[in-house]
């Protein structure tokens, strides 16, 4: 029997050899005098080991009259007690002044935070940006390093949009999985605007694939796990109540002609003014008002022995800043622990339900204020339109004409309602009879219905020809069922705490909608959409703490996508890594300013599999719809169409980290590096297929990325004593992402990046060797003032011709660096905090100018009656004659810095109520060269986008 | 107890995991049907060669080009007719474009590459229609017929359906032929898991040639068949088409045997219509006496054939400026397409010719184009109108989609390359005859017999030019141009090579490109057309 073997099985024998001497029993109580539950005491030195009940009590049987015993509990420190002969110990634990012992969340578990092995980073409630925030992804913006939060636009509702690391993927779903209590979200309907900020406890975030590979399927982007707000056991009643009242106003409006300007270049241009109107009308300054935001939230909590509900009340009401925009939001959380079996079987029901409405304005009033002409007034004397003054040829509305802002916002009554259920039971059971087994399970649904109408006044410009209403209806849901056991247990001999866990899920996905339109002017159901999907997984973790000075962790998970064919349907993905605590060691304790030291390294393997076809591997038939039907004689027949098939497989991704956590002089200043190295293939994207079948293009794997960078964080406590406390933290990425192979022999680009401006033209490109951002433009001529030349380009390829083959790479929307900088200062009872966030080394492309300054386009020649049309200001930079879209005249730099949040708060305490009253900016401060409205461009093209707000908000809290 | 409790959580655990290998396996519950559902009703084999049809006609399977059939461009732009007709139109003098839509300026200025996502759509669609009419006779094979317990019945019109899917994959084949040279080449027995060979020019040419005449005894005789589906007559048109110009394909003339399917053509009763030449493209020409002379069409109806590409294209793109839209039945115009002064020339008093067949809009409008994005530089072209013959609009309420057929295949046509087949020496026909189909043209374009011609006027310049005088703006242009010598090395017009009064270009640029993306897909198409 070889040695290995032998150990193995003396390890599993040993607990049945350990021969009886004494039952000791006792109590094993908090700090805080509360019966500890769950508490481990063990012989030392053997496996001999049980833990505490709900009371805090144990038993502990065949315990040597020799033996020390020894308590253990997480976040506490371990204490070691020689029996001496007695039968009975009682004690009562420390807490571990090391914040190092705190737990945080990992995939599927918690750990120590000094056994962390992989880059993770938590933002806590205290550490959140201040505001009347809507949507909780703005929680942490500009927080983590190697997070960018792309902030929301101003429009009511919205949430920004938030990658971890560059998104590896290029057709896939970019999003990070979140996973909320235990519950994975739908990566496509990730509606964090459902839970109610207020609620939320904490964000942990994990970047690196060795932490994220458990969750193998969907990790590829990262890991988002937020934790909400629990009462504690035993505890009084409390009641919070807060209200917050925002003033918005719009950060900038696109810089156009005013109307003296416009008849001046009407007049320069010998064009006739006749065409032009009497007024004075600023469009963007009609169609945007103050927006008022107010947010009142109640919370109640309560804990007893056994039991702890947490209840709030959120109510949110917005008018935004754009006409006849608005959201509405009430949202009701209930968390309710249960402990049974003297706290062996802990449940744990949370449940948020929300209800939304939101009111949608008709934004193509955005850049339909950018171009109609100033010199227009705002009605006509008719009545005709709604009274709105609009362009007319002898049908109807001029379709080449812009319609009226105000016309537009006025004429659409559109909205959508959501309810929202999001119900998670979450049982954990300790199995007593193997001490250190526990058993974990969630069953969890995530509901949602919504019912959605747009309305077109017909008596409009933009409905006057009919076709004007469209209903819809539908639900999604997500059905979770996951289980898992965790069994820890310390083997003394080598002073290796261990902690296995192994474990499966099941997730379900249906999303399904109905809607009717008009069509040629009758509502017409259109086909129902349905899709199902399903994943399972079944997931494996080994970590060691050797000596606590090593830490293994390693992991495996199986994983099987509805949305591949039997063949290609499972994958496995496995991540490793370790960590080095020299925290723990003589030259960091004897050094003197090193407080704290950890080196991390992983690898680790995730997949992907969210694409926008659920069923690619079939071969279908779609039925057309009756107006794409075909005229047989007299006969209006009804098209099947033969869909195409192609077998899809897991894209992979490939991520490599290191990293290191230190601390100087006691934590006063604690920082992180990590670096990361990925690579992913088998992208799925969508591209072109070879002629020859029924597609022409459709998800295929086809080629790779790969993405590396650096993310560093700092944190300082630079005063620290009793009535002051001031922190400043600041983290910064460097990162690049590049694709490193594509489809076909010649790995032919691919176009991407639609813009407005024509139909179906493109500003960006994916090439092998450039980042998936970069644009693809014309190099642009410029005389010796540095004046563009009206539609001359440089002969790239010296063909003499200029043609689409002249375009080149150049530039990219892609940030080289991202950074944020925070500080929270108090000084008994006042706060205040800012954030600061930024961004350098991107571009943007700018459309608003492309597509409006150039003489073709404030004079059409495609309407029945003459019109001009209002251009940016950049016209009189270009003078152009025509559209020159694709001129990298029109890339920018987009390099930012913005004051997110500055916030101040003073709290007056009283003897039954505590009051807090805050005042807090958001968004008061832009620094950029960037010309259009704001540098801040999720995708790097700019484009008439809702524009973001800037807020000023009053605060006040209760607390009971 | 402990090890009971063991091997329940075990059992249970693979119990889970056994349920969950059928979770897995998850069918469409949409409007989408698998094959053995769809076979349940035999009238699918009307809706599945219905679709063939519709390949030419339609962006995909909703109104208005939704749930696009192809992608890579809009699916308003990817229609069939509407790709054809850009490159056959233009590419050439009678037409050009205002837009900014991508690449769509060089094809009229004779600078495109094999990027351009225009010919690059073309190649798409060429290929699709292809697979489509593949797919369709590999579902109605016999033994699939069998399978599915298909009725008598329906059976005899599967064979009729089943002559023409090949008809229009020869079609779709003659089209790739014409515009890329070469193609990829696949029938109903290509394995899909191999990349198509290539057949060049030739072997398209003969592939093109056997199957039409393989077909010619299953298709429905000449104008016996459903308005809109193909007949002999469309078979015998597309054969002459191939003859008439397999000196371009192969280098071997074959004008006699383009007589000879002419002559099967005119002897089968179409007539050039006795109705004014400009109702051939009105919103009711299936029904106002012009389908006397449509030998085959594309139709198009405003409620239930819509689409943004086809003849609502037509209609729409060249009305701008001050045009009235409601001359026209529709709501408005994209202003976009004229014509060169060359076109304009081509008619004799010009914009006041009494040619009827001459429309041009001219008010506020330059003859000449300065700037090629204005639409009021260059004359407008009024040859499509939705409106019928009473002067009512069309059956969309709405204004934007159209009613009128496009001829394919018109009579004129087959008398005038009569005509020229004649001129270049096939046998078969004579001068006096073409004279006397000529002057049918001739007659009805002006009224009376004052444009008639005679015998010595007939030549070959004066036929390419009465070819754009009646069959402008018809997606012939291109190809007669090239069969004349004319696209490229000789002729100019006005942005011909991108300059102001055009230049000649290079003889390559006779045939478009293999798209860069379909050579880096399928190797088996490498090398590159000549000069790309």
């Amino acid at each position: 029997m070889n040695q290995k073997l032998q150990t193995v099985l003396l390890l599993i024998l040993l607990p049945f050899f350990a021969f009886a001497q004494s039952v000791i029993t006792g109590t094993v109580l908090e700090s805080n005098g509360l019966p500890a539950l769950g508490a481990t005491v063990s012989v030392k030195g053997t496996s001999n080991g049980t833990s505490t009940d709900f009371d805090g009590k144990y038993t502990l049987n065949n315990v040597p009259s020799d033996a020390v015993i020894v308590f253990s509990f997480i976040g506490y420190t371990t204490q070691e007690i020689p029996l001496n002969g007695q039968t009975s110990i009682n004690i009562t634990l420390a807490e571990d002044p090391s914040e190092l012992d705190t737990i945080v969340l990992i995939g599927y578990g918690s750990t120590k935070k000094a056994n962390v092995t992989a880059a993770q980073t938590t933002v806590k409630a205290e550490e959140f940006n201040k505001g009347a925030i809507t949507s909780p992804g703005q929680l942490i913006s500009g927080k983590v390093a190697g997070v960018q939060v792309t902030a929301a636009s101003g429009r009511p509702g919205d949430g920004p949009v938030i990658r971890v690391r560059p998104g590896s993927t290029l057709g896939g779903n970019q999003d990070a999985l979140y996973v909320v209590d235990g519950v994975p979200l739908d990566q496509r309907n990730a509606s964090l605007n459902t839970i109610n900020p207020a609620d939320i406890e904490s964000f942990t975030i994990l970047k690196d694939a060795s932490a994220t590979a458990i969750y193998g399927n969907r990790a590829s982007n990262g890991v988002v796990l937020i934790t909400t707000k629990k009462a504690k056991l035993n505890s009084d009643l409390k009641i919070g109540y807060d209200v917050q009242f925002a003033v918005n106003q719009v950060q900038d409006y696109a810089h156009v002609l005013n109307a003296d300007e416009f008849r001046q270049l009407v007049a320069d241009q010998g064009r006739d003014p006749a065409v032009l109107g009497d007024a004075n009308t600023d469009w963007q300054n009609e169609i945007y008002q103050n927006g008022t935001r107010a947010i009142h939230n109640l919370t109640v909590e309560k804990g007893y022995e056994t039991t702890s509900i947490r209840a709030s009340l959120g109510y949110t009401n917005e008018n935004g800043t754009l006409l006849r925009s608005g959201y509405e939001r009430a949202t009701l959380g209930l968390n309710v622990r249960q402990n049974f079996l003297k706290g062996d079987l802990k449940l744990n029901f949370t449940s948020q339900l929300a209800q939304e409405e939101l009111r949608r304005a008709d934004e193509g009033a955005v850049g339909a204020a950018v171009v109609f002409d100033p010199t227009q007034s705002i009605f006509n004397n008719t009545g005709e339109f709604g009274g709105f003054f609009e362009y007319t040829n002898s049908t109807g509305p001029e379709g080449n004409a812009p319609r009226n802002p105000l016309g537009l916002l006025n004429s659409l009554d559109s909205q959508l309602d959501n309810k929202q259920a999001r119900l998670n039971l979450n049982a954990a059971y300790n199995i007593r009879q193997v001490p250190g087994l526990k058993f974990t399970g969630n069953a969890g649904i995530d509901y949602n219905e919504f019912d959605e109408y747009t309305i077109r006044d017909f008596n409009s410009g933009a409905g006057a020809r009919g076709n004007n209403r469209s209903f819809g209806e539908g639900f999604r849901r997500n059905q979770l069922l996951d289980g898992r056991f965790e069994y820890k247990r310390t083997l003394e001999s080598l002073d290796t705490d261990m902690d296995f866990t192994l474990g499966g899920s099941f997730q379900d996905f249906t999303r399904q909608s109905t809607s009717r339109s008009s069509v040629n002017n009758e509502l017409q159901e259109n086909p129902i959409a349905i899709d199902d999907s399903a994943l399972v997984t079944a997931f494996a973790r080994a970590s060691f703490d050797i000596k606590d000075l090593v830490v293994i962790s390693g992991s495996a998970s199986r994983n099987g996508s509805s949305r591949f064919s039997e063949e290609n349907r499972w994958a496995n993905f496995y991540g490793a890594s370790a960590a080095l605590k020299l925290t723990n060691t003589d030259f960091v304790q004897n050094s003197g300013f090193l407080s704290q030291l950890k080196i991390r390294g992983g690898f680790g393997q995730t997949g992907q599999q969210d694409i926008d076809a659920s069923f690619a591997y079939l071969s279908v038939f779609t039925p057309g719809q009756p107006q794409a039907a075909v005229q047989f004689g007299d006969q209006f027949v009804t098209t099947i169409r033969p869909e195409g098939s192609i077998d899809l497989k897991w894209e992979t991704t490939d991520q490599w980290n290191a990293g290191i956590d230190i601390g100087f002089f006691d934590d006063r200043i604690t920082g992180s590096v990590d670096g990361f190295y990925r690579e992913t293939k088998d992208l799925l994207l969508f591209g072109p297929l070879p002629a020859g079948g029924l597609e022409n293009g459709s998800f295929q794997n086809a080629g790779s990325t790969l993405s590396r960078g650096i993310e560093t964080s700092i944190s300082g406590k630079i005063i620290q004593t009793e009535n002051m406390n001031w922190t400043l933290s600041a983290n910064a990425t460097v990162q690049e992402i590049e694709i490193t192979d594509l489809a076909g022999a010649d790995n032919a680009p691919v176009p991407v990046g639609g813009i407005s401006g024509g139909t179906g033209n493109t500003i960006q490109e994916w090439a092998v060797g450039s980042d998936p951002t970069s644009f693809h433009v014309f190099r642009q001529v410029y005389d010796q003032d540095g004046n563009p030349l009206d539609g001359v380009y440089v002969d790239t390829n010296g063909d003499n011709i200029i043609n689409d083959a002249d375009r080149v790479r150049y530039k990219k929307a892609n940030h080289d660096v991202y950074f944020g900088l925070t500080s929270n200062f108090n000084y008994k009872n006042l706060d205040f905090s800012f954030t600061f966030r930024g961004a350098a080394g991107g571009y943007n492309y700018n459309n608003v100018d492309s597509n409006s300054a150039s003489y073709g386009s404030i004079f059409p020649t495609n309407t029945q009656t003459p019109i001009y049309v209002n251009s940016t200001v950049d016209i009189l930079n270009t003078n152009f004659s025509q559209q020159r879209l694709q001129s990298d005249y029109y890339i920018q730099k987009a390099d930012f810095i913005k004051l997110d949040n500055v916030s101040l708060g003073y709290n007056f305490p009283g003897d039954k109520v505590d009051i807090r009253a805050s005042i807090t900016g958001t968004n008061l401060l832009t620094i950029t060269d960037y010309d259009g409205t704001d540098p801040e461009v999720f995708g790097g093209i700019d484009n008439n986008l809702f524009p973001r707000n800037r807020g000023l908000i009053f605060g006040l809290g209760f607390k009971f | 107890m402990k090890m009971y409790k063991s091997i329940i959580f075990l059992f249970l655990g693979m119990l889970v995991f056994t349920a969950c290998e059928d979770a897995l396996t998850v069918e469409p519950r949409d409007n989408r049907v698998t094959e053995a559902e769809l076979f349940q009703d035999p009238a699918t084999y009307r809706g599945i060669i219905a679709k063939a049809y519709a390949g030419l006609a339609l962006g995909g399977q909703e109104g208005g080009d939704g749930n696009a059939d192809i992608s890579g461009i809009d699916g308003g732009f990817s229609n069939y007719l509407r790709l054809y007709w850009n490159m056959q139109e233009l590419t050439t003098d009678e037409a050009i474009i205002a837009w900014n839509d991508g690449t769509i300026k060089d094809l009229h200025g004779h600078v495109w590459t094999d990027g351009n996502e225009f010919i690059n759509a073309m190649f798409s669609r060429v290929n699709y229609q292809i697979a489509v009419c593949n797919e369709f006779l590999s579902l109605s094979t016999d033994a699939k017929l069998d399978e599915y317990n298909i009725p008598a019945d329906v059976r005899a019109d599967v064979a009729n359906y089943r002559a023409e899917a090949r008809f229009l994959r020869a079609y779709s084949y003659y089209h790739g032929m014409d515009l890329f040279g070469k193609m990829p080449f696949t029938d109903e027995n290509s394995d899909p898991a191999v990349l198509p060979l290539a057949k060049s020019r030739t072997e398209l040419f003969e592939f093109i040639e056997s199957e039409l005449l393989a077909i010619e005894d299953d298709m429905v005789e000449a104008r016996m068949n459903e308005y809109g589906r193909a007949d002999k007559g469309a078979l015998w048109m597309l054969l002459s088409k191939i003859y008439m110009n397999a000196e371009v394909y192969t280098g071997t003339p074959r004008y006699t045997d383009a007589i000879t399917q002419l002559n099967k053509v005119i002897s089968a009763g179409y007539n050039v219509p006795n109705v004014p030449y400009a109702y051939s493209f009105q919103a009711d020409n299936n029904r106002n006496g012009a389908e006397d002379g449509f030998i085959w069409t594309i139709n198009f109806d405003g409620l239930n054939t819509q689409t943004f590409g086809g003849t609502t294209y037509l209609t729409h793109a060249p009305v701008g400026g001050n045009m009235d839209p409601s001359v026209f039945g529709i709501n408005g115009g994209w202003g976009g397409i004229r014509t060169t002064e060359q076109f304009v020339e081509l008619f004799p008093g010009e914009e006041n010719s009494a040619d009827t067949r001459e429309t041009f809009f001219t008010d506020e409008q330059t003859k000449e184009i300065n700037d090629v994005g204005q639409f009021k530089d260059g004359f407008a072209i009024q040859k499509f109108k939705n409106v019928n013959v009473d002067g009512s609009a069309g059956s969309d309420t709405v204004g934007d989609f159209v009613d009128i057929d496009f001829p394919i295949f018109r009579i004129s046509d087959a008398y005038l390359m009569y005509a020229e087949a004649v001129v270049r020496g096939g046998s078969g026909g004579d001068l006096t005859t073409a004279q006397g189909y000529l002057n049918q043209i001739r007659e009805r374009a002006y009224g009376n017999t004052s444009g008639n011609i005679t015998v010595g006027q007939i030549d070959l310049d004066y036929l390419l030019d009465e070819r754009a005088r009646e069959l402008h703006w018809e997606a012939h242009r291109r190809q007669d141009l090239v069969r004349f010598g004319q696209f490229t090395t000789s002729k100019v017009w006005a942005w011909k090579g991108n300059v102001r009064n055009g230049t000649t270009t290079p003889a390559f640029r006779n045939i478009l490109p293999i798209p860069a993306q379909e050579l880096n897909l399928n190797p088996n198409l490498q090398p590159q057309n000549t000069g790309y």
